[in-house]
């Protein structure tokens, strides 16, 4: 595979699986902290995740430096499943 | 394929949203396309099926009638159904009543077996006996197209599969809208017969004009499938779906089963109570672990349609929640009451949104246009594709190029007019295959299949041209034959209905007609192309060398 496919197929795991694990973080770390009934958080940054990973994807094929949208990708979704999960009392 | 990727992210945002709007829509595509088409005709579900099963009574107009009493013995059916579960499946973990109404006067039993699999069947309502279906015409109907809309018939893979097809519409709706350079002056700009600008234009205008529609139809769709495709948020802090459904609608909790055994409370009593308070009739009565110590019941009112009444939030039918084994009251939910705050009628609003599920007749038609537009546009998007590279090759793909085009082309032709075939072919299906063998419901969706299978290989094995031409011929001869197999079949027809003030019956050949009358047209424009004028041709040269 010539490294300019190497870098597509990347790019489209990072849009894909990257963008969805962000995806999740953020309704993990919303559900915690909308100021709402947990559950109602959690259903509310659910229904607002749609708009999220639509926009992760936008900005991943948008953005021409592959290696820094994998770092945020990555630390992202890092600090904001933990925050979540700190948070939201239980895991 | 070095150059596949040269654009992606390269050439400033414009550029970067060029090549993912052409590359993940042309993927993407084809699946949206079938969900486009069979949601569409999924949106009349009811009349189509009512049209196969000429044994089912005319749509009645909504009365808006709450009165108890509509000539059905209900708590007589809850006691037949509980009879027939306890002879024959007494081990079951659910079971589930459907109770008779104007809409099917039989008794609809569901259950889930000890190993969790679901299974239904039909009592006749007097006898208790068993409904024989074997004179009836037994359909899949309508919600045949519904299941290929959100499903393919591939359970929850399938549900992932439109899912994922629907994010890939989501981007390709915004990276299309940041490409379009002038969105409002595009809703008036037309130019037939210019070939590739045409196609361009027909893309732009049907896209803009049912912009709104597209991006609402796709996002509530992913919205009602929330804790399927979106699950982390409910994982990460709750032990469990059933506790956390319990504490957003403040109902009572999913108890575990025991194995500890006790005896079932009398179950048409309870049904006699709930209606007494929900001042409706009942529509189901579902009953989890009957005869354990953690049994629990739980009627449903009937969903009532006031005429002329419309509205998006609020229009359930209430519920009421029993102690299976001691009879005690757990929970009411009254008709039109709301729980769950803000966020669940949010998530009830993009529902009935996506569904259609308000507005009546006139909404239904407009969704059922506004997701043809939808079909459309993913259609010229296709064939813009194509015709941009038909004149001149882009090379994208390097040797490989023609061969890559050609299946581009067969998958173009197999989609578009190869599903619509198969769409009429299950309607064909539904009047030639013989009453009363095994799966007879299945063996109309294999019609369906097969005649889509046939499609591709007749795209596969004819040049593109003719291809096009003669599956639009065929489309056009089973849609404009389909109410004279409708008289030979089962001696009904288009007049009679109309005579009959059947209007979804009429409505289901009326389209077909229609439809077929559409691609008549369409294969004549592409068998004899209209000349065009010399200078007709030198403007589109000059508007596509611009492009």
């Amino acid at each position: 595979m010539s490294p300019r496919s190497l870098a597509l197929l990347s790019r489209t795991a990072a849009a894909l699986l990257g963008g969805y694990a962000l995806t999740c973080a953020s309704v993990i770390f919303l559900g915690a902290v909308l100021p709402l009934p947990k559950s109602q958080a959690i259903l509310a940054a659910s229904l607002t995740s749609f708009a999220v990973y639509t926009a992760v994807i936008v900005w991943v094929f948008a953005t021409p430096n592959l290696k820094r949208i994998w770092w945020v990708l990555v630390i992202a979704s890092l600090v904001l499943t933990g925050a979540g999960i700190l948070l939201g009392g239980e895991a | 394929m070095s150059k596949v990727e040269s654009g992606a992210a390269e050439g400033g945002l414009r550029q970067a949203m060029a090549w993912l709007h052409t590359w993940g829509g042309l993927w993407a595509c084809w699946v949206l396309f079938v969900i486009f088409l069979t949601g569409s005709l999924g949106v009349f579900d009811e009349p189509i099926t009512r049209w196969m099963k000429p044994h089912l009574p005319q749509a009645a107009e909504a009365s808006g009638d709450t009165g108890l009493d509509d000539g059905f013995d209900r708590p007589g059916a809850v006691r037949m159904g509980q009879a027939w579960f306890e002879k024959n499946q007494p081990d079951a973990h659910f079971w589930g009543v459907g109770l008779p109404s104007d809409e099917d006067p039989s008794i609809r039993l569901f259950w889930q077996d000890p190993q969790e699999n679901f299974h239904n069947t039909r009592i006749d309502a007097r006898t208790g006996q068993p409904v024989d279906g074997s004179h009836e015409r037994d359909s899949e109907g309508g919600h045949h197209f519904v299941h290929m809309h959100f499903e393919f018939h591939g359970g929850t893979a399938g549900i992932w599969f439109v899912g994922a097809f629907t994010m890939a519409m989501l981007v390709a709706l915004v990276s299309g809208i940041v490409i379009h350079k002038r969105i409002f002056k595009d809703f008036f700009t037309f130019r037939p017969g210019k070939g590739q600008r045409s196609w361009l234009d027909a893309h732009n205008a049907l896209s803009v004009l049912s912009l709104p529609f597209q991006l609402m139809i796709a996002y509530t769709g992913l919205a009602t499938f929330y804790m399927l495709y979106m699950p982390a948020g409910i994982v990460a802090h709750y032990d469990s779906e059933e506790a956390y459904f319990a504490d957003l609608l403040t109902q009572p909790q999913h108890q575990e089963i025991t194995g500890i055994a006790a005896p079932l409370a009398k179950v048409d009593e309870l049904l006699v109570r709930a209606e007494q308070q929900l001042q409706r009739p009942a529509s189901f009565v579902s009953i989890e672990h009957p005869n354990d110590s953690s049994a629990s019941v739980l009627v449903f009112g009937r969903f009532i349609e006031k005429p002329g009444e419309y509205r998006l939030l609020g229009d359930g039918g209430g519920q009421v929640f029993f102690d299976g084994v001691s009879g005690a009251q757990t929970d009411i939910q009254m008709p039109g009451e709301l729980r769950g705050g803000a966020a669940q009628d949010v998530q009830s609003v993009m529902r009935n949104l996506h569904f259609a599920a308000f507005g009546g007749h006139l909404v239904r038609w407009l969704y059922f246009l506004s997701g043809l537009a939808g079909a459309a546009m993913l259609a010229t998007g296709a064939l813009l594709f194509m015709v941009k590279r038909r004149q001149r090759s882009l090379n994208e793909f390097g040797s490989a190029t023609p061969r890559v085009y050609r299946v581009i082309e067969v998958l173009n032709v197999g989609t578009l007019t190869g599903l619509s075939i198969a769409c009429v072919a299950f309607f064909w299906g539904n009047r030639l295959l013989p009453l009363g063998i095994d799966d007879r419901p299945v063996w109309e969706i294999v019609v369906f299949f097969v005649v889509w299978l046939l499609s591709f290989f007749h795209a596969a094995l004819r040049p593109a041209s003719r291809a096009w031409v003669e599956q639009l011929l065929a489309l056009a001869a089973l849609c404009l034959l389909l109410p004279l197999l409708n008289w030979l079949s089962v001696g009904e027809h288009l007049l009679l209905y109309l005579q009959r003030g059947d209007g979804e019956r009429a409505g289901v050949e009326l389209v077909a007609l229609a439809t077929g009358v559409l691609s008549l047209w369409g294969a004549r424009r592409i068998a004899r192309p209209r000349a065009v004028p010399a200078r007709a041709r030198q403007r589109a040269a000059v508007a596509e060398a611009q492009s």
